[in-house]
């Protein structure tokens, strides 16, 4: 197991990690291996709890957890986040090119109040702004709720989560984009190529009839309102 | 037990004589099969153009060397042999040659200093040459080729195949026939792609099959198993004539796009034979293509009308085949795309029908057609599996620039995956071959990529 990079600045020490919300998210995985059968074999995946994670911190690991159990619940049509493993994309994401920014122009000047259609203004790259908007969310919650958000009811973090889309939660200037970062990481990790650690078993793409990586439909050009039966095939292989 | 003994002596020593025979008499050298006056010279370019005819170039040259300067390694059934260096630096090419020397090394597999060729240098086939193509060699490789110096490996052969004195036995029973070339077409242009296709172009070397001893069991076009199929460095070389003939189906024109590019309208040249395009065919003239394309097809009893060109100029825009009546259900099936269709069946809808089709006919001059392919259809499998596994490039040549390339499967499919693949294609569309299994498709895997398999040795002073 990797271990994953101390968070260097803890604002305040963090109430115990959601261990309930562990608890959901295995059993949510087992559900997912029988509902969403693929070539992949469900076993041959470590749960989410044991997953060797490469950029996210364990608090951090049980926040992201939690929110995109909200993002894209498990209760809804479809399979959810954590059925899909997308928690693994966004760590995986967060410690390559993505999280560090590395093709993108981060040199100064930076004015991170500058108006939202100017683009990227923060200093910081995506990966150490989790890093950075996490501990203060949580005490946000903390302070308004008594407990970190992992820990809250699913309604009262869907209103945590309602107050940090609105701009209600105090954050920085330089943090402001994170939860547009958080919900768009969430759906890459929900819809891109099993590949990348997300759509695990390509089960998003069974939920919405996306055939994947065939590119080939070329005598279906002409077939209108007829469904297309095959199942998707991932980059790597995978049938379902 | 002593007449036992004493006859078991007897034949020792006579095997004893024969073998010092074979080693110590000297052999003798083929005379020219014609008479050129002595001032006789080649037309400027014709030794370059007979070296392009006779594909010197693809066996003397190893990957990343000088031009001619061999240490090629040829692949047989009893080892490894690494072709010679032919450029003519005196040491270790074939500089100082006599034109003797040099015919003999064609017509009669033997070196310089009387040694004995090796015979995957096709002297079986080299034998037929006309005497001014010869002269117009040993002008080429002596005056226009430039000199490299340089050893090629020895031999990688166990005991008796790397006594070169057995060969002198072989060629008793291989080289039977005379030297020179004789048409038997009754037709110049005819005789034409019957020379090309009998001696410089050395097509029986792998399109007819071998005899015991592993001489060509069809060296001339008057013999029933000339270019009736063989094999090559485990590949097959299609039969071009008779039941089995790969283009009795082609028209003339397309025969000659393919031997001219490399690719026609149902099939691209891999392995060896797109080395031969690569290297010796798109060279060859328009005419000579025409008359190999011709001869072959006459000789296979078919029409041979002669195409204007080898293949069409300019830009091309031909529209893919649909499905014939042998191929119509399969692609029905494939097209239905149901999920309840069999694996090989999946597997190729995820990863081969982008470019093959559910035709299984391809698109002319670009992706190959798998219906009635030989090499899907070949009972040697490792061809067809080592391409899905790594890919395969058809060289660009210059009448057709593009090169066509295959990506590989390695990564991506499964030997379970690969086997019911093969298995699908070797019985879609009408073909009929047997399955393949998983594990035939482990044991290709273990082997590694052709490319690895390939060890060029040669060692620059």
């Amino acid at each position: 197991m990797t271990a994953p990079p101390q968070n260097p600045k803890p604002h305040f020490p963090l109430s115990h990690p959601g261990r309930r919300q562990f608890l959901r998210v295995s059993a949510a995985s087992f559900a997912a291996a029988g509902l969403w059968p693929s070539t992949v074999a469900a076993q041959d995946m470590p749960p989410l709890k044991d997953y060797p994670r490469a950029w996210l911190t364990e608090n951090e690991w049980v926040f992201v957890l939690a929110a995109v159990a909200r993002l894209i619940p498990s209760d809804g049509e479809g399979p959810g986040a954590i059925e899909a493993r997308v928690p693994v994309f966004i760590d995986r994401e967060l410690a390559g090119d993505f999280g560090a920014a590395t093709d993108w122009y981060m040199e100064g000047p930076h004015q991170p109040d500058a108006p939202p259609e100017l683009g990227w203004q923060s200093p910081l790259s995506p990966a150490d702004i989790y890093r950075a908007a996490i501990p203060l969310f949580d005490e946000w919650c903390v302070s308004r709720h008594g407990t970190a958000f992992a820990d809250l009811d699913a309604a009262m973090q869907d209103e945590a989560l309602t107050a940090l889309e609105g701009g209600d939660v105090p954050l920085p200037p330089e943090l402001r984009d994170f939860f547009d970062i958080l919900l768009t990481n969430t759906k890459e990790g929900y819809f891109s190529d099993p590949i990348h650690g997300g759509n695990h078993g390509m089960a998003a793409w069974v939920h919405i009839g996306f055939p994947g990586a065939r590119a080939h439909y070329r005598e279906w050009v002409g077939r209108h309102n007829i469904p297309y039966p095959l199942g998707p095939v991932s980059i790597s292989g995978e049938r379902a | 037990m002593k007449t036992v003994l004493r006859l078991f002596t007897a034949l020792a020593l006579v095997a004893v004589l024969f073998i010092a025979g074979l080693i110590w008499i000297p052999v003798s050298r083929t005379p020219a099969s014609e008479a050129l006056p002595a001032d006789w010279a080649p037309e400027p370019g014709a030794g370059e153009y007979a070296m392009r005819a006779g594909d010197c170039m693809a066996c003397h040259t190893a990957e990343g060397g000088a031009d001619f300067a061999g240490g090629r390694a040829i692949h047989s059934p009893l080892g490894t042999i690494y072709t010679a260096n032919i450029t003519p630096d005196p040491e270790t090419g074939i500089g100082g040659w006599t034109l003797d020397q040099f015919r003999a090394a064609l017509v009669d597999g033997l070196s310089a200093d009387g040694s004995h060729l090796y015979p995957a240098m096709p002297y079986e086939n080299y034998r037929l040459l006309t005497e001014g193509d010869i002269r117009a060699l040993h002008t080429y490789f002596m005056e226009e080729v430039q000199p490299v110096r340089i050893d090629v490996p020895e031999p990688d052969l166990p005991f008796p195949f790397n006594q070169r004195w057995g060969i002198r036995a072989l060629n008793w029973l291989i080289l039977t026939h005379d030297s020179g070339f004789n048409g038997i077409m009754g037709d110049k242009v005819l005789d034409r792609g019957q020379y090309l296709v009998e001696g410089p172009g050395h097509c029986a070397a792998c399109h007819s099959p071998r005899t015991a001893y592993m001489g060509q069991d069809g060296i001339t076009a008057d013999q029933p198993a000339f270019l009736t199929g063989g094999y090559i460095d485990g590949q097959q070389a299609p039969a071009l004539r008779g039941p089995g003939s790969v283009i009795r189906d082609w028209p003339t024109p397309e025969l000659t796009a393919f031997l001219a590019t490399g690719r026609n309208f149902a099939a691209t040249a891999n392995g060896e034979m797109g080395l031969v395009v690569e290297h010796s065919l798109q060279y060859l003239t328009d005419a000579d293509i025409i008359a190999m394309a011709r001869f072959l097809k006459a000789l296979d009893g078919q029409p041979h009308d002669p195409p204007e060109m080898t293949v069409p100029r300019g830009p091309l825009a031909r529209p893919a085949a649909q499905a014939d009546a042998r191929g119509e259900a399969t692609a029905r099936m494939l097209t239905e795309s149901s999920p309840d269709m069999p694996l090989g069946a999946r597997v190729f809808m995820d990863n081969c029908a982008q470019c093959h089709f559910v035709t299984g006919r391809g698109s002319p001059e670009i992706f190959p057609a798998l219906q009635d392919n030989s090499l899907v259809l070949s009972d040697e499998i490792t061809p067809l599996v080592s391409i899905i596994l790594w890919g395969a490039t058809v060289e660009g040549t210059a009448q057709r620039p593009m090169p066509l390339v295959m990506q590989g499967y390695e990564a991506r499919l499964s030997d379970d995956d690969i086997a019911a693949l093969t298995s699908f294609l070797r019985e879609a569309w009408g073909n009929d071959a047997a399955p393949v299994s998983p594990e035939a498709v482990r044991d290709i895997r273990d082997d590694g990529p052709p490319e690895a398999r390939q060890d060029d040795g040669a060692l620059m002073d």
